[in-house]
């Protein structure tokens, strides 16, 4: 059996006084390769926040393992939710997931930027290094936001639908990309996804969150039965 | 074109165009970036309201200004932070409230209106040797500080959550930004008025932007484009005998249609 990552009992997640999630008792494993799925609005970019601590449960408890110090986390969001108005290269997109290890009042250094072209060749992203991230097309941004994700060298990668609004090459390029880096690197992998057949092509486990705001997780096979996808899709 | 060197009161003009611009440049890329344009109209307002209510109470008009300029600024910080209000919301807020604010107490102040709003809006047509030096030592520190933390600067503006999750500290860093823009417009008011001031802190930014793709090189470029509008305005002034303050802003807003132009063009 895996060693746990993050480990969370009986928690709850909400805004304000409203609780959107509520009862979730789950691990995150070394190696993992999980999928978030559940209807729109049931709470999935709010549990990946919840991991990576930028929202503070309502109760309940997080126990981030670290290897070493604290669990180093790369994120990736909702590319849309970065502004475009920035003109930044792809090389300086990636280039900020060095941040974190650089201390305050210190500029980045060459092995810092060598990093950032390093990962942005291992997604295919290293001849559009010096391109406007913002003339990117979808599938590139990504690439380029899963390159700074991995330039922090993180223990766990959190990606937030990270093929929302792809065609279908495009998709299958980026999630090929997570199962290589998931195979080959042993990085441990979270991603929140509406798409059915993302989850089921790619995921190894999965967190379903249901229309009630709990979370039913386990192999792939039980929970996308049809029961259970029932439990979670209709309201009730 | 020499006195402009030679003549104290002219050297002063230049030196302070020069200093203002050079501080305030950087600064505007970000304020752009940041959708907080109207932040310094708004805080220039409750720098009136606080000198107004300084010279109410017989205190020093600038000290006063300088720190409730800073802590409105700090104030807006919070409200950067939050998720449930966009900036703009307080900044109308509070340029409502300063107007209202500084009309009522010069109202109630002993002293005139004019001579209050001399002490605000200082002219850059009698900027003193104090305030010179001042300008130097606040404008250097604020310039070596966005140097040092630029990726604490763009990562809290850019992609706060990210920031977040690699441990840096986005909410003291959006503070420290809005305490470095509130000393800034502060200082920067005192010396070449609300007007330019407003203006230097937009202008520069936004032409900048529209030229390049590189965020590096938009801030020499708006540095660039400051410089050169505070030097041509200042002459240009002096020879045709025309307001320092409003030819330089003019100039700023005829260098900002043309970057936008071209920016149309290349699109």
């Amino acid at each position: 059996m895996a060693a746990d990552l993050i480990k969370i009992s009986g928690l709850a997640v909400g805004y304000g006084r409203s609780t959107i999630l509520r009862d979730l008792n789950f691990s995150v494993e070394l190696g993992d390769f999980l999928g978030v799925m559940g209807p729109n609005g049931t709470g999935k970019t709010t549990l990946l926040k919840t991991l990576l601590g930028l929202i503070k449960p309502q109760s309940g408890t997080i126990d981030r393992k670290a290897l070493s110090g604290r669990l180093l986390f790369g994120y990736v969001p909702q590319r849309e939710s970065l502004d475009m108005h920035y003109p930044l290269t792809a090389h300086e997109v990636a280039l900020m997931g060095r941040f974190g290890r650089i201390g305050p009042f210190r500029r980045p250094g060459q092995p810092d930027i060598q990093m950032a072209h390093d990962c942005l060749r291992q997604t295919g992203m290293d001849r559009f290094a010096d391109l406007p991230y913002r003339k990117l097309s979808g599938g590139q941004k990504q690439r380029v936001l899963i390159a700074r994700a991995l330039a922090s060298e993180p223990e766990i990668l959190l990606l937030d639908e990270p093929t929302n609004g792809m065609d279908m090459s495009s998709e299958r390029a980026i999630m090929e990309l997570l199962q290589t880096l998931q195979k080959e690197k042993q990085t441990t992998i979270v991603f929140v996804t509406h798409l059915l057949s993302t989850i089921e092509r790619y995921a190894h486990r999965v967190a379903l969150i249901t229309s009630g705001g709990n979370l039913i997780i386990g192999e792939k096979k039980k929970i996308l039965s049809a029961e259970m996808l029932a439990k979670a899709y209709i309201t009730q | 074109m020499t006195e402009l060197l030679t003549v104290p009161f002219l050297r002063h003009i230049f030196l302070a165009g020069l200093f203002v611009s050079i501080g305030l440049a950087p600064m505007s890329v970000y304020v752009v970036l940041r959708r907080i344009v109207f932040s310094g109209a708004a805080v220039a307002e409750v720098a009136s309201a606080a000198v107004a209510l300084a010279v109410l109470f017989q205190l020093a008009p600038f000290p006063v200004a300088l720190v409730l300029t800073i802590v409105t600024f700090l104030c807006l910080s919070r409200v950067a932070d939050s998720r449930r209000l966009p900036p703009e919301a307080l900044i109308g807020m509070l340029y409502s409230g300063g107007s209202a604010a500084s009309v009522l107490l010069i109202a109630k102040a002993p002293r005139g209106e004019a001579d209050i709003l001399n002490i605000l809006f200082g002219n850059i047509l009698t900027v003193p040797t104090g305030l010179l030096w001042m300008l130097v030592g606040v404008f250097g520190f604020l310039l070596a500080l966005q140097f040092l933390a630029s990726k604490e600067f763009l990562i809290s503006a850019y992609d706060p959550d990210m920031g977040r999750a690699l441990g840096i500290r986005i909410g003291l860093w959006n503070m420290i930004f809005y305490a470095m823009v509130g000393l800034a417009v502060a200082v920067a008011i005192r010396a070449v008025g609300a007007l330019l001031t407003f203006t230097l802190l937009v202008a520069p930014g936004a032409s900048a932007l529209c030229l390049t793709e590189r965020l590096s090189r938009s801030f020499k470029i708006a540095i660039g484009i400051s410089v050169t509008a505070a030097i041509a305005g200042v002459v240009l002034s002096y020879q045709y005998d025309l307001p320092t303050g409003s030819t330089i802003v003019a100039l700023l807003v005829g260098i900002f249609v043309v970057c936008f132009g071209i920016e149309r063009v290349r699109r």
